[in-house]
């Protein structure tokens, strides 16, 4: 008897630890089945994976209460209590869906991201340095993208019709007071960052977030990499100097320094310019790096940069070809940037920077000597965290302090100086509120307080993002942008208020694996644009406006032909504005109607080279003809360039870059200038600005040393 | 389950009229297979899902398996295997996935499981060289953009896999992969390659597993490229 008990009472056991059924079916919260969802009895190895319609069906020899989690990426995971006894249980689970950065519609679709993993992202890292025409220079490619104006003579970034200056650039979130090199007057300057240094670069042109500040038109953010993985040797042999680089890495940390001279006397040399150089420009330059991962997430950043570059040269005079002066320019630059960020627990994170910039420009003009010397400090600090998993703030404070002087050595005449002090406070919370991963809406604000003219003002920024469909979205900005008064303004009225602007933007956006589709139209605003009183330029004040609309079309396509990536944009822009010395509302002489450009890319697998071919277009661009009544009245003719280049690897650690600017040889001419007084027949004298030379040459060979031979520099191009 | 099944129908068969030692013995017999069930059930539960692993062609196979043994994982707590596993599954499904934005999906998750192995088993060759061949795949998407960042990470990885365990197969077969892909890109010698592709075909020989559960696969692809050596 006791033996039959014993037996059956095992029975027994076995009979209900087999026993328990759990089915159901999981869902998403409209009821779409959810397959390969993970089924689990916590803490148990029981459970199973949701079929083609998220139905699923397991048996458990577990009793009593126990907890049941259904997990499946992209959704939050479900956790319930469950009661197993002998009667099958069915249990329906509905998944919400989690905010997450691939699938969520994206409130940065104003701007170009270019990020190292290069997944959502328009445009990569990579293109900088792989775009013909740029030079491996970040404005260069850029300028290819719509929402920027082709000005040749410039090099920098004009954006929807705001001038070069407008434009501002962030490193790291810390301002950079001077991004561009010297260069001759009406010569092209290169931007002094190098694309290789940066992880991510984000260009917006308009609607950016709050936490940018003294940029009215375009914002250029651009993220420093992170330690580098491995140690390694760069040399670089070019046409016009030489560079070496090093980098030591170890774990969780890298120092890397970088020593660069540039001459182009040899070039010019070879290939005649239009300019009459004394000495043509060269420059040497001293970069450091160091990274060190702090902590579990935690990461410090020092970057420091020195550069010494100078050149002369003797302008001919319009009237007469033969009055020469000598324009001799010593340029020092130096910036230090250092940035710390760390998780202060799971939801909260801060990060904060303090920059120093240091720019000394020392000018001969015959023999009148004038130093320009201008200092920044920036200081700042950003809160990031998230409330809920649906709603993300941000907020920050920063200081910027400028010292400006300009001191002006005559030889006929009283030595003087201009200067001005500027210290900018400013403060900016912004939140990012999704009520799904289709609708996300981002509000925020900037106050700012100029201790120079004592005004206080508060900037608001609102965007809104829905997604039409699985790949589409569109997406609409408002805000104000406020940046102060141009140096040379300054330091004549130093009490002049911020400049301002308006943005009103929509954007449509279509993108599917390696095919992207985007159509903006915007509305600008200027109001207290910097004018001249009487149209005397030491009468400033602030009574000056404008406005800038258009329609830009981007379309990239990595996908239809095998080896072939391209894009196309094209961007129109109609604007006016009443500034300086203009007599009413006219087109500025940047601003060109119809811009095109046209990059491709080409791998050509048997000869390792890869082939880029840029064309761009741009239709003429107003200048002012004394000679006529019409306040620019004039017209150039259209601007066009066909670029190619070509990189070579003919072993794994050797790049050889070869690229020629304006291949056709076409004339382009970016406008007039005009004598200052008339001839004796009473018309005033009048010279093209023109390219230095049709073409630009370039030829660079990168050899990369490192203990794992397959590294080479073509990112760094 | 199925031993303790015959066991039953053996008990069902038996007299009832036996002694108490019958009786102590029966429930040892019936009792024993049970626990020993538990401490065997993690190994018994792992070379079945191993073997799925190894062998699944279909991502939906493939995924059940995944989801099995991130099951095993969070239940064991201490144990790396289950996430290794988990990790090479998705890499399985990555592989045999076309679309670059789900395959980089698949990529995520099979880092995201390699991270937990690594947590619980640091410095270990195994999961350093599982992380090189994550790194491969990557490249796969977007050879042009990711090439030059992945495969030199992917190199990095086999080379530090290769130096934590100089016996490791696995990370010298996926190195003499990743070297042979380069000399054929650019049409320089395959000696390298097939040299450390031949150092990895032996130490597949002489490999000895350090547990039930340690990693064997590998040496299929190595026979392959050692086709293209000849």
């Amino acid at each position: 008897m006791k033996l039959l008990f014993t037996v059956f009472f095992l029975l027994m056991l076995h009979a209900v630890v087999a026993q328990t059924t759990l089915s159901g079916k999981v869902t998403d919260t409209k009821g779409e089945g959810i397959p390969g969802a993970n089924i689990t009895l916590a803490n148990t190895y029981d459970g199973t994976t949701s079929d083609a319609n998220g139905n699923f069906s397991f048996t458990t020899s577990e009793q009593g209460q126990q907890t049941l989690v259904v997990s499946f990426i992209g959704f939050k995971e479900n956790r319930r209590a469950v009661t197993l006894g002998t009667t099958p249980l069915v249990v329906a689970i509905a998944l919400e869906e989690t905010i997450n950065e691939l699938e969520a519609v994206t409130i940065t679709a104003g701007s170009f991201t270019a990020g190292d993993a290069s997944r959502r992202t328009v445009f990569k890292a990579i293109d900088i340095a792989t775009t013909a025409g740029a030079t491996a220079d970040i404005a260069g490619a850029l300028n290819t993208l719509p929402g920027t104006q082709k000005v040749g003579e410039t090099g920098r970034l004009f954006v929807r019709g705001g001038d070069g200056s407008e434009t501002r650039t962030f490193i790291d979130g810390m301002l950079v007071l001077d991004a561009y090199g010297t260069s001759a007057p009406n010569t092209p300057s290169r931007g002094r960052f190098l694309p290789f240094m940066f992880k991510g670069t984000s260009f917006s042109t308009g609607g950016y977030s709050a936490e940018y500040g003294q940029a009215l038109s375009s914002v250029l953010a651009l993220d420093s990499k992170d330690e580098a993985e491995m140690t390694r040797t760069d040399i670089g042999i070019l046409s016009v100097g030489a560079d070496v680089a090093h980098t030591q890495a170890w774990d969780g940390g890298s120092v890397a320094g970088k020593v660069q001279y540039t001459n182009i006397r040899p070039y010019y040399g070879l290939i005649n310019q239009e300019i009459d150089w004394k000495t043509p420009p060269a420059s040497i330059e001293g970069i450091g790096a160091f990274r060190q991962r702090v902590g579990k997430q935690g990461m410090v950043k020092v970057y420091g940069n020195y550069n010494h570059s100078d050149f002369a040269l003797y302008n001919h005079a319009i009237e007469d070809h033969s009055n020469t002066s000598l324009y001799d320019l010593t340029n020092d630059y130096r910036y230090l940037n250092g940035f710390y960020k760390t998780m202060l627990n799971e939801k909260w994170n801060v990060r904060g920077g303090l920059s120093y910039t240091g720019i000394k420009n020392n000018t001969w003009l015959n023999d009148d000597n004038i130093v320009e010397t201008q200092k920044g400090v920036h200081a700042k600090t950003v809160f990031e965290g998230s409330l809920s998993d649906k709603v993300e703030v941000k907020a920050g404070a920063e200081v910027i302090q400028r010292n400006y002087d300009q001191a002006f050595d005559l030889k006929v005449g009283q030595d003087y100086t201009l200067s001005f002090n500027e210290t900018l406070s400013s403060a900016f919370v912004e939140a990012d509120v999704y009520t799904s991963n289709k609708f996300v809406m981002q509000g925020g604000a900037r106050a700012e307080y100029n201790s120079l003219n004592q005004k206080f003002s508060v900037d608001p920024r609102v965007s809104l993002a829905y997604k039409t469909g699985k790949i589409s979205q569109v997406y609409f900005a408002y805000g104000t942008f406020r940046q102060a008064a141009k140096n040379e303004m300054l330091r004549v009225n130093s009490t002049l208020s911020s400049e301002k602007a308006e943005h009103f933007i929509l954007n449509y956006q279509v993108m599917e694996n390696n095919r992207t589709l985007r159509l903006q139209a915007y509305y600008k605003r200027y109001n207290d644009l910097v004018k001249y009183r009487n149209a005397d330029p030491l009468q400033l004040y602030n009574g000056g406006d404008g406005y800038a609309q258009g329609v830009e079309f981007f379309w990239r396509d990595y996908k239809s032909i095998k080896n072939v990536d391209y894009w196309l944009s094209y961007s129109f822009l109609d604007t006016k504005r009443n500034y300086l010395d203009f007599p009413q509302r006219a087109v500025p002489t940047f601003a060109s109607a119809h811009n095109v450009s046209l990059v491709t890319k080409y791998f050509v697998t048997p000869l390792k080279t890869q082939v880029g071919v840029t064309y761009s277009y741009t239709t003429g661009r107003p200048y002012n003809n004394p000679n006529t009544a019409v306040f620019n009245g004039g017209k150039t003719p259209y601007y066009a360039d066909l670029s190619v280049n070509l990189s070579y690897l003919p072993k794994p650690y050797i790049i050889v870059h070869v690229s020629c600017t304006n291949v056709l040889g076409r004339d382009n001419i970016f406008g007039y200038e005009y004598a200052t007084t008339p001839d004796a027949s009473g018309v005033y004298g009048s010279r093209a600005i023109r390219q230095p030379a049709p073409r630009f040459l370039f030829v660079g060979i990168f050899i990369t040393l490192s203990k794992d031979k397959s590294t080479n520099q073509l990112p760094t191009l | 389950m199925k031993t303790s099944m015959n066991l039953h129908s053996t008990v069902s068969k038996q007299n009832i009229s036996v002694s108490r030692f019958l009786h102590i013995v029966l429930f040892l017999l019936v009792a024993l297979p049970l626990s020993s069930r538990a401490t065997d059930k993690y190994t018994e539960a792992m070379q079945k899902n191993i073997q799925a692993v190894y062998t699944q062609q279909t991502v939906a196979e493939l995924q059940n398996t995944v989801n099995t043994l991130e099951r095993i994982g969070t239940a064991e707590k201490s144990k790396w295997e289950p996430f290794y596993y988990a990790s090479f599954g998705y890499v399985m499904m990555a592989n045999r996935e076309k679309d670059g934005a789900k395959k980089d999906g698949y990529l995520d998750q099979a880092t995201t499981a390699l991270d937990k192995a690594k947590a619980l088993q640091q410095g270990d060759s195994e999961i350093t060289a599982l992380e090189g061949f994550i790194h491969m795949i990557r490249v796969t998407v977007d050879p042009a953009t990711r090439g030059q960042q992945y495969s030199g990470l992917a190199t990095q990885s086999f080379h530090k896999a290769v130096a934590l365990n100089p016996e490791n197969p696995r990370a010298l077969a996926l190195l003499a992969q990743m070297q042979y892909g380069t000399a054929q890109f650019f049409g320089s010698s395959t000696e390298e390659a097939c040299g450390t592709l031949n150092k990895s075909l032996e130490k597949f020989e002489t490999f000895k597993a350090t547990s039930e559960l340690a990693p064997q696969w590998g040496k299929g692809m190595a026979m392959g490229l050692k086709e293209k050596c000849k």
